[in-house]
């Protein structure tokens, strides 16, 4: 059915733009009560809270501006897409999208979002108003920014502070080979150092990416892919390595998302959980680990050094979370930025905070949360994040990554990395990743 | 029998062929349209840069069929979903029409048995896929009955086996589809046919091979055409039991197509592989219409075989 799905939704699209852009705009907008349509992630965390998010967001808008706000979600990454796609096509659609900080240059390839003038900037509240960082991946350059950051999400590691102190461990190592030293250390009475997500769609590339970076190589620059090169390949051995050779991960982690992860960290069962969110927060707090974990910025020395060597990063996390950006095709423009502006205000990102627990954007905002001990991390983690490099071709990029793990992973259980198949398949990864790279523009 | 060939009605005037009119426009619009614009995408270059405007996207000629053939996995993929297609239809075959026989003479709970059978194929692929991904994980329930048994599990939803996976959740999802379409032709053999075998004696082996088997040719080899086609249609199965990026051992063509449109947005790409695989569908699709026109033939011939 598939191959006809993708036809029909593709042609349908398509159809359905011809359609309309024949009929012209007769099919105007119905003067009075105007409405905006925004699109989001469905929180399926806070579902119940979301909602009323939703109506309190609403309410308060209308007050504002007279304007009603009505709020349309997607449940996953697939279905924001295939909304974006037929939006862009068709000229109509929400007028507000929340999308995800690496889709952020693909979205911006499709050129249907809304460039934000400095006068744009200005009716937002002033770009300075931002945490720096955050803004680190809503455009390829200052003067092409579409995103307006809204929420940020760094990745952190959580560990397991009783596992630590029985071992005499007193804090999380800072370099990726002292992790695995702790790890090997914690490995012990069907425990294990490490919980990580081999089968997840999205992690294995985050590791490969800091790991890349920190040691100098952003994988992407001036349109070439860096993906053969032998920080990258080193990168690999260290995060295949940890379950073929250092054996610091159950065996079953190759079959395992990033939740399967945080399962077996919170059910105790292992020290050290690398690659999680603030969202982790409530599975962990109802969890066997309650009240005996924290979190810490991971490593930021790569593997095989001791010190992060020149040209390496000091970056903790890819910059992760959300923007907002605002279609192209709206015809309620400076209404679109007016919400845009209340989504992002102070008063408003402390309340998403404390509803949803994902951190403000807004530098003051942000200022006011630092001195919570248990955000710390994050926090510490959100400031030091570096963003993915900004091409429309970085989908594929990150594609070619993880990839590279998936092909990699029945290799495993025979208790090494084989360095021949993993050139092979970074030859592979790094041609496929080129060849996006040449398309882009 | 040539000779017992009925006389054709003579109503071929005054026929009111406008009437189909609705049935044309709504056949054009729901299958030639997307069809000639699918046609035409994939002689594109179309991706996420061009798509806005994807009208003025650059004519390609036939590139993105070349790219398809050799650069990307396409040939390996219509080789994976072929054969995987085929196995399952194997497979499924004889499990389908021995359950349409044991649940074809009454007996206390054949409704429920009956039921039963239908479970696997009334559950969603989603749910399918999602049950059988917990079971077949490296630490899950099959490899803990295979360990018991002495067994090493091993790996299923990566590397070589994950195929096997793929096909054997498959012939479990599948297989009732075969007994569905068996059973409806079991119904469909008259009584008097039964009695007759047994008037003259036939063993129920004599039996089956040559008075239900013969009847049965015609409906069951629709389902094995319809099962070709689901399987090698099927997409949310394998996406949901290895995901994406897909091992490469069950990087069937379905799935390829959707990674090319909806994560490398290389749309003109994919439509060209989903041409392809129209075109691989169009096969046994050819022989289902050949068939169901024999079916319904004016000589007869094919009576008792009504699907």
């Amino acid at each position: 059915m598939t191959a006809k799905r993708v036809l029909s939704v593709l042609s349908g699209a398509i159809v359905l733009a011809a359609t309309l852009t024949g009929c012209g705009s007769d099919s105007g907008s119905t003067s009075g009560g105007e409405t905006l349509n925004v699109l989001i992630g469905a929180n399926t965390i806070y579902p119940e809270q979301q909602r009323k998010w939703f109506a309190d967001i609403s309410a308060r808008f209308q007050r504002e501006s007279g304007a009603t706000v009505e709020f349309e979600t997607f449940a996953s990454p697939n279905d924001e897409l295939t909304k974006i796609q037929t939006s862009v096509l068709s000229g109509q659609g929400p007028d507000i999208y929340a999308i995800g900080t690496t889709f952020t240059p693909t979205v911006y390839a499709t050129g249907a979002f809304l460039e934000l003038t400095p006068d744009d900037w200005t009716k937002l509240g002033g770009r300075d108003r931002f945490l720096p960082a955050t803004l680190g991946i809503s455009g390829p350059d200052r003067d092409h920014e579409v995103g307006v950051p809204f929420t940020t999400r760094p990745f952190v590691m959580a560990y397991n502070r009783e596992l630590l102190t029985a071992a005499g461990i007193d804090k999380p190592a800072e370099s990726w080979d002292g992790l695995r030293e702790q790890a090997k250390r914690l490995s012990t009475g069907g425990r294990y150092g490490m919980a990580i997500g081999y089968a997840d769609s999205f992690d294995p590339w985050k590791f490969i990416w800091a790991m890349s970076l920190q040691a100098g190589n952003p994988l992407v620059g001036d349109g070439k892919a860096r993906l053969d090169e032998p920080v990258v390949r080193t990168a690999y051995q260290t995060y295949l390595g940890w379950l073929a050779t250092d054996k610091v991960v159950d065996p079953a982690a190759v079959g395992w998302k990033n939740a399967q992860a945080i399962a077996a960290f919170g059910a105790g069962r292992a020290a050290f959980l690398p690659m999680v969110s603030a969202t982790s927060k409530v599975t962990l707090d109802a969890s066997a680990v309650a009240g005996k974990y924290g979190y810490a910025v991971m490593p930021t020395i790569p593997p095989g050094a001791t010190a992060r060597p020149g040209g390496g990063q000091d970056a903790t996390s890819i910059l992760s979370g959300d923007n907002l950006v605002v279609a192209k095709y709206t015809r309620q423009r400076d209404l679109a930025l007016a919400l845009v502006k209340l989504l992002t205000s102070p008063e408003q990102q402390r309340d998403y905070y404390q509803t949803f627990g994902e951190l403000p954007t807004d530098a003051s905002a942000a200022a006011a949360l630092q001195a919570d001990p248990a955000l710390a991390a994050m926090v510490d983690s959100s400031a030091r994040s570096v963003a993915t490099p900004f091409s429309g071709a970085w989908s594929q990029v990150q594609l070619a990554l993880v990839n590279v793990v998936v092909q990699s992973v029945p290799g495993l259980s025979a208790g090494r990395v084989d360095d021949a198949r993993l050139g092979t398949l970074l030859t592979e990864a790094q041609s496929s990743a080129q060849a996006a790279l040449d398309k882009a523009k | 029998m040539p000779g017992a060939v009925p006389p054709y009605r003579r109503v071929q005037r005054h026929r009111p062929l406008w009437m189909l009119a609705p049935g044309a426009v709504l056949t054009i619009l729901v299958v030639v349209v997307p069809l000639v614009v699918a046609l035409h995408i994939s002689l594109l270059d179309l991706d996420q840069y061009s798509f806005r405007q994807w009208v003025r996207a650059p004519f390609v000629g036939l590139a993105n069929y070349t790219e398809a053939v050799r650069a990307s996995g396409t040939v390996h993929a219509i080789v994976l979903s072929t054969s995987y297609a085929a196995i399952v239809t194997v497979v499924t075959l004889p499990i389908g029409v021995a359950a349409a026989l044991a649940t074809q003479d009454r007996f206390r709970g054949r409704g429920l048995v009956r039921s039963i059978f239908l479970v696997p194929y009334v559950l969603p692929a989603f749910v399918v896929g999602t049950v059988w991904r917990i079971i077949l994980q490296p630490d899950g329930v099959a490899n803990g009955l295979l360990a018991r048994l002495g067994l090493d599990g091993g790996l299923w939803l990566n590397g070589p086996r994950s195929f096997w996976a793929l096909v054997v959740v498959q012939i479990w999802a599948s297989w009732p589809l075969l007994y569905l379409l068996a059973l409806a032709g079991l119904q469909a053999v008259d009584p008097v046919l039964h009695e007759a075998a047994a008037l003259d004696g036939a063993g129920w082996w004599t039996k089956l091979r040559y008075v239900i088997f013969p009847h049965l040719r015609g409906p069951v080899s629709l389902a094995v055409i319809i099962a070709f086609l689901h399987n090698i249609n099927n997409f949310t199965l394998p996406f949901v039991l290895f995901g994406v990026p897909s091992p490469r051992d069950v990087e069937v063509l379905p799935v390829l197509t959707y990674v090319e449109s909806f994560q490398n947005f290389r749309f003109g790409l994919s439509a060209a592989m989903a041409v392809l695989s129209l075109v691989l569908i169009a096969v046994p699709l050819a022989a289902y219409l050949r068939a169901v026109r024999l079916d319904v033939g004016p000589d007869g011939a094919a009576e008792g075989s009504r699907p």
